[in-house]
């Protein structure tokens, strides 16, 4: 069974998503590193790039294919996770801890609420 | 889809699968690089029963295949298995295939999803000639599994009473291996000493595979999906048909040219001569990345920003930790030792060219 935290929200597209004050950080579900295995290539996001919701951020490249990164809110990048550059086993190893991504900084708390609940993505990946 | 008889097996064993060719095979059971060191370092059991098994036997067996394939097939003695490739006219590879020469005909192995194109061609020759052979497609009918690894020959002379270390690269016959009346030749897509046995579906094909497991248990054996057959083939630069003779490559072009006996005739002969003669175009190339990044089938080459290829087979080397790939480029611009971009998903990432193949005895 895929590990699922009950203090993260989650996105349809596998994200994990901890809301922490004016900033979320953000990776992949324990779910989706098991779906993608042997992760060997992350391309991260620039610091101060502003995304939007549902726009490619990033890519995670495993043995087998390239999978691409949506961001779960509106906001700017404010810190990348640069010990993936040399390890992105880790995100294998550790998805919710020192596998995480990228943070970003929240433009509209509104969007929070769109996120699914720790409920909602059970049932989508059972 | 067509699955293999040993489906349920796999799904025990915890596989995780994928539509190859149209078969629906293990992609890996626990990790696709794991499972690529094991069969470098230890021994790795593969069911690969989505490649064909065509027999070929009557009086002009050997005939139609020499002039179906670009090698003398009368030159191969009862014992022996060649890989080679079928060609059009125009010279272009409809498939690479390895036959092997048993007492009683031959018995060739195409490509996943080429076995009826491969069949119908060879009907269609031997009709043209008037040659007295009869072409079967058992491909639904046969289970091949293959043995790789140092580890291969020891953990397969447990359950066999043939002396294996007598079997030399490409020889092949036929053998008990845990009861059961296999094929065995010595072959394999791995670059590693390693077997590959053929046998009747019908036959206690379960028990085949437990018992190769069972016998590799003390090498640390582990089953393996096709993730790893790809990545371990790519690191000794062989040739997958899907991605390297995709919209059509002569054998000049894929670096097949040593497969090539000129001393016969053969259809596609008279393109080949001509291709010789002019020179080809572009070449089958090796690139190894210097810059991280992880080239995949499609991306473009360049050279100080113009396009001079494109990546027919690519990934990320578990042997080198760097990307590699293989991409048919200008002849103009392959010198061994050149650096050159590799476009991936908009960045470029430099690689070096280099010679065949990119791993050899060190992982």
């Amino acid at each position: 069974m895929s590990e699922i935290r009950d203090n993260l929200r989650y996105t349809k597209t596998h994200e994990w998503v901890d809301i922490r004050g004016k900033r979320a950080r953000v990776g992949i579900t324990d779910h989706a590193q098991k779906e993608l295995t042997d992760i060997v290539f992350v391309e991260l996001p620039e610091i101060g790039k502003e995304v939007k919701k549902g726009e490619e951020v990033c890519t995670i490249e495993s043995v087998k294919s390239v999978e691409e990164i949506y961001s779960p809110l509106t906001g700017k990048i404010v810190a990348v996770n640069e010990d993936l550059a040399d390890s992105p086993e880790k995100i294998n190893k550790s998805p919710y801890d020192e596998g995480w991504l990228f943070e970003i900084e929240i433009q509209n708390e509104g969007e929070i609420d769109e996120l699914l609940t720790p409920e909602d993505y059970k049932k989508i990946i059972s | 889809m067509p699955r293999s008889p040993l489906h349920d097996l796999h799904v025990e064993l915890g596989a995780r699968f994928t539509n190859f060719s149209g078969h629906e095979m293990p992609l890996y059971y626990s990790s696709i690089r794991d499972e690529h060191l094991t069969v470098r370092r230890r021994v790795g059991l593969f069911d690969v029963s989505h490649m064909g098994n065509i027999r070929i036997h009557g009086k002009d067996d050997a005939e139609l295949l020499s002039i179906a394939t670009v090698e003398d097939a009368r030159r191969i003695d009862v014992g022996m298995g060649q890989y080679t490739v079928i060609l059009r006219e125009d010279g272009t590879i409809i498939d690479d295939v390895i036959f092997l020469h048993l007492e009683d005909g031959f018995m060739m192995v195409p490509n996943a999803g080429r076995d009826e194109v491969v069949a119908d061609w060879l009907r269609k020759v031997r009709d043209e000639h008037g040659l007295d052979v009869e072409v079967k497609n058992l491909s639904r009918e046969f289970v091949i599994l293959a043995i790789q690894g140092p580890k291969s020959r020891e953990t397969l002379q447990k359950i066999s009473s043939i002396d294996l270390s007598q079997l030399k690269l490409f020889s092949c016959l036929r053998g008990d291996f845990a009861g059961i009346e296999c094929i065995v030749s010595r072959t394999g897509y791995t670059g590693e000493l390693g077997y590959e046995l053929q046998v009747e579906a019908d036959k206690d094909v379960f028990h085949l595979f437990r018992s190769i497991l069972e016998a590799g248990k003390d090498y640390g054996i582990k089953p393996i999906g096709l993730g790893a057959r790809d990545s371990l083939r790519l690191e000794k630069c062989f040739i997958l048909a899907c991605n390297e003779f995709e919209g059509g490559r002569s054998p000049l072009e894929a670096n097949l040219g040593f497969l090539i006996n000129w001393d016969h005739d053969f259809i596609g002969k008279d393109a080949l001569l001509r291709q010789k003669e002019e020179g080809v175009k572009e070449k089958l190339t090796y690139l190894r990345c210097v810059d991280k990044g992880v080239p995949r089938h499609g991306y473009d080459v360049e050279k100080d920003g113009k396009r001079i290829g494109r990546v027919s087979s690519g990934g990320l080397s578990p042997c080198l930790g760097v990307g590699i790939a293989m991409a048919y480029v200008n002849t103009e611009y392959r010198k061994v030792g050149d650096v050159v971009d590799i476009i991936c998903r908009g960045k470029r990432v430099r690689a070096e060219i280099v010679k065949p193949p990119f791993v050899g005895k060190e992982c």
